[in-house]
């Protein structure tokens, strides 16, 4: 009995175990959190990439900042979850995160997470 | 149909005669009241009525090959990073949780090598909520733990997020899928 949603005999690899070890424990494999607990990926994330800071965001926030993956594999979990779980709503022409951006973004945490996501979803909301 | 029915009644009358030659009605009723009051005490016993009303499902061993060890067992290679009571000493199994928890949707996830197969599997090591700590089989190991300030990779919390409770009876470790390097 294998847990659904999961990739089970042929093999996880790649960005997608990095998510399954790193990230899933508390977003879920399907990204869709827990109301309250963990805010959702599925349907939100790519939302960040609309609005100006949300791209820093997304890199800066804790639980992605403080991953214990070096830049290279941190920027390809961010580029397989925007298209894992934002692709309906990542706006056009948006360039991969790289390495170097990742790296440099990371190193400047945030002091006010719930605050700076208020502000972004608010613009989010705004900018529909 | 006359017939059937008189074949039936001589079969009953045979049958009722018969009884009525070896036993007493006493002794018929003293039978009829022990059953009566076996059977209206048996649910009182302390049997695990649980098991029943609820079984766990079979685990998945099955599909995996090699599969080795015991489930019951701290070292059973699925407990390479679990912290806690092992939910197959507390009337669940290593992926089921007990009758009258309620399985933690937050979890912590790690990997661990089936000694078996030699392949290393996505274990996601769920927390069962709403009991108290079952106190069997208590496990820690911290193969690829982090210090807790990673909050994510650390197995000393109690994951019991997201769940109607937040007091933690066990801990399963659910085999997520196989992990393979590129």
């Amino acid at each position: 009995m294998l847990a659904p949603g999961v990739a089970a005999a042929e093999g996880t690899s790649g960005p997608a175990l990095d998510y399954a070890v790193t990230c899933q424990g508390c977003h879920r494999a399907d990204g869709t959190g827990t109301p309250g607990t963990v805010p959702a990926l599925a349907g939100s994330v790519g939302k960040f990439l609309r609005v100006p800071g949300g791209r820093e965001f997304l890199v800066r926030v804790p639980g992605v900042a403080q991953a214990p993956l070096d830049d290279a594999a941190l920027a390809a979990v961010l580029n397989w979850m925007l298209e894992r779980f934002g692709r309906d709503d990542v706006p056009k022409g948006v360039v991969p995160y790289a390495a170097a951006e990742v790296g440099r973004l990371r190193r400047r945490p945030l002091t006010d997470v719930e605050g700076a996501r208020r502000q972004l979803l608010e613009a989010i909301e705004r900018a529909r | 149909m006359t017939d059937e029915r008189r074949w039936l009644d001589r079969l009953c009358e045979g049958a009722t005669r018969a009884l009525a030659r070896r036993t007493s009605r006493r002794s018929f009723l003293t039978r009829l009241g022990t059953a009566l009051a076996g059977t209206a005490a048996l649910p009182l016993l302390p049997v695990a009525r649980a098991a029943t009303d609820e079984h766990p499902a079979v685990p998945d061993d099955a599909a995996l090959h090699g599969e080795v060890g015991d489930p019951k067992s701290c070292n059973y290679w699925r407990h390479c990073a679990i912290d806690g009571f092992l939910c197959a000493c507390c009337g669940g199994s290593e992926n089921t949780c007990p009758p009258g928890t309620e399985m933690s949707p937050l979890t912590w996830i790690g990997t661990c090598r089936n000694p078996g197969d030699g392949k290393d599997y996505i274990i996601s090591y769920n927390d069962c909520c709403g009991q108290s700590l079952c106190m069997r089989c208590r496990c820690t190991r911290t193969e690829g733990e982090r210090p807790v300030y990673l909050t994510m990779k650390n197995n000393d919390l109690l994951w019991c997020f997201g769940t109607q409770s937040r007091a933690v009876n066990c801990s399963v470790a659910v085999v997520l899928g196989v992990a393979t390097r590129t």
